[in-house]
């Protein structure tokens, strides 16, 4: 009989086993506790490196406000009603967040693939979503400083009146924009990094005409059909526009779309599609780096 | 006095008993910037194109001016352009010239540093050019020039969309092809010298900087008359506008395919006007504007990136890699 295998001190002690099988045999808890870690992890970069380097400041917050300043200026001199100023400040808002889903979101997996973490990444023990929700985490922290800001900001300066008339709608209506914005994050992320160098024009594409087809500066629901189209597909063009009737309640410019209840719903809806697309797509990338050994080549 | 080869004592090597020609290291000058521009172009254009599927390219030149011109179209045509006492065409007009210009300042200004990120962060070869015996800031220029190349296709694009598609109006006959000329040669030096101080920025500034080109562009977007005349804004900012080369490339551009369209410079209200006396500079003002206030604007951006780029070597940031 062949003598018995003397327990390994590092499994025995730390992972509660005698042996690697044993040991990896993880229970529910920690398996949650080790993915919470790594998505704790992956957000601190994002929001400690706020503090490190301040020059975020004037490149994201202020030049920003210039920017929209630059399309409120456009409707004042047109000379158009004063709500159009509102719904230029509130769009340059939640400009943040797409832009933080493109540029930090959609292309992180492929910059990460470039710089060699990725394969850390899909030998660690952990779920790679929970590096996704990291980032999703870290990024929303960084954009609400920026859309705040900038909302503040513009408010200020160019004395945009906001009606509310249902808070809680409000509330539930933004938190389902920006749950749906980055589950959408979350499958870009996937595309992206199968698409490799080609991911950098891609994120090019999907800033301007989004933002055209979402209505950033006026009413998506003046663009007929095509609004309509991006209503059903889009969770920026939807969460804009829900926010404007919520936030603006009784002008009589915004016409043509849902109202901010069926809007919340798509915004429901878009949150669990994307969110399990991005589950499956993400477990269909770890299959093929696992099989092809490709994904992490860097540069392809 | 030449430098003849010998032995290391012991080590057994030998040097090449040729004597070393120090004129070797000095290169060819002018030829040798030339030929290092040249290169840097031609890689910065296949970066830029052929690494990529063509239907894909051709879809992100077009894609982006054109969705950049629709998102102010459709501002003017939900609007109006009754409260500017201008007819709808006129500031439609107006509106998608320097719009589609404004393609090609974004790339122009994006290129060099968007080389710096790409080249220090995912390609990790900033180091090696840097220690190459080409110029750090000619090999910088001529990657920027191949994207600036490539929004300008987009620029020309845009056009030839709002000519077939919104109905722009050109008279190619009215068009006065020496301001044209002249305003499009000289204005493309000071776009990318901005590029070149924005690499400058960004070879002190972590990897998150790839939107900065873009944000930076954002912010001359209110000041330099793009879309609206200076007069719309406070003096301090008209000021602001008429130092910045960008402004009188694009009013050089406008006023030579558009004769006697309105000025983004002057006009009522505008300090140009309450300066001069002027209603509007005319093509030999605009030119000379353009001259020195470029001029100005690449002195201050090579004065800048050469600071930008001693620092960054003294503090090693040119093979950092950085990541949030």
């Amino acid at each position: 009989m062949a003598a018995a295998r003397p327990a390994n001190p590092v499994f025995a002690t730390t992972r509660g086993g005698s042996d690697p099988r044993t040991a990896s045999d993880w229970s529910q808890r920690e398996v949650l506790a080790s993915n919470g870690r790594a998505l704790i992890g992956r957000a601190y970069p994002r929001i400690r490196g706020m503090a490190r380097e301040p020059s975020w400041v004037f490149f994201e917050i202020l030049l920003p406000f210039l920017t929209t300043s630059a399309f409120v200026l456009v409707y004042r001199a047109l000379q158009a009603p004063e709500a159009y100023v509102g719904f230029v400040v509130l769009g340059g808002a939640m400009a943040a967040f797409w832009l933080n889903v493109v540029w930090m979101m959609a292309s992180q997996l492929y910059w990460e693939k470039s710089q060699g973490n990725l394969e850390l990444y899909f030998a660690a023990p952990m779920n790679l979503m929970s590096i996704l929700l990291g980032m999703a985490l870290g990024g929303l922290v960084m954009s609400s400083t920026r859309a705040a800001a900038i909302l503040v900001v513009s408010t200020l300066v160019y004395n945009v009146t906001f009606n509310v008339e249902q808070w809680g709608l409000v509330v539930v209506v933004f938190a389902l924009t920006l749950t749906a914005l980055y589950g959408l994050g979350m499958i870009l992320a996937s595309v992206f990094l199968l698409w490799g160098r080609e991911a950098f024009h891609m994120t090019q594409l999907v800033i301007e005409p989004v933002y055209f087809v979402s209505g950033l500066n006026f009413p998506v629901g003046r663009l007929g059909a095509l609004g309509a189209i991006a209503i059903a597909t889009i969770p920026f063009a939807v969460g804009l526009d829900a926010m404007r009737q919520l936030v603006f309640a009784g002008q009589p410019y915004i016409t043509g779309t849902p109202s901010p209840e069926v809007e919340a719903l798509i915004l429901a809806a878009m949150t669990v599609v994307f969110g399990l697309l991005a589950r499956w797509m993400i477990r269909r990338i770890e299959r093929m780096a696992r099989s092809r050994g490709s994904l992490s080549i860097r540069w392809q | 006095m030449a430098v003849t080869g010998g032995a290391i004592p012991g080590a057994g090597l030998v040097f090449d008993p040729a004597p070393f020609d120090p004129g070797r290291a000095e290169g060819d000058g002018v030829a040798d910037t030339g030929r290092s521009l040249r290169t840097a172009l031609l890689l910065g254009w296949r970066v830029e194109s052929n690494w990529t599927d063509p239907l894909l390219f051709l879809i992100y030149v077009v894609a982006k001016p054109i969705a950049s011109l629709l998102l102010l179209v459709m501002m003017i045509e939900i609007i109006g352009a009754g409260g500017t006492g201008q007819s709808d065409e006129t500031v439609r007009t107006y509106v998608v010239l320097g719009s589609a210009l404004w393609a090609t300042l974004v790339a122009g200004i994006s290129g060099p540093a968007w080389t710096v990120l790409e080249d220090r962060e995912r390609y990790r070869m900033l180091k090696y050019l840097y220690v190459s015996p080409a110029t750090f800031l000619v090999l910088l220029v001529g990657r920027g020039a191949a994207r600036l190349g490539a929004g300008a296709i987009g620029t020309v694009v845009a056009l030839v969309f709002s000519v077939i598609v919104l109905g722009l109006r050109v008279d190619v006959t009215a068009i006065e092809w020496p301001l044209l000329v002249v305003s499009l040669v000289l204005g493309l030096v000071p776009i990318l010298a901005i590029g070149v101080l924005l690499a400058a920025v960004c070879l002190q500034t972590r990897q998150e900087s790839w939107s900065y080109p873009e944000a930076f562009a954002g912010a001359m977007f209110l000041v330099t008359g793009v879309v609206f005349p200076l007069g719309v804004l406070p003096a301090p900012l008209q000021w602001l506008g008429l130092v910045n080369p960008v402004t009188w490339w694009i009013e050089g551009v406008r006023q030579a395919v558009l004769p006697g369209s309105p000025s983004g410079i002057g006009g009522a209200a505008s300090v140009w006007t309450a300066v001069t006396g002027t209603p509007a500079p005319d093509g030999a003002t605009i030119v000379l504007a353009l001259f020195v206030t470029g001029a100005l604007a690449t002195l201050a951006a090579t004065v800048i990136f050469r600071r930008s780029e001693h620092r960054a070597r003294d503090l090693g940031l040119l093979d950092r890699t950085t990541g949030s």
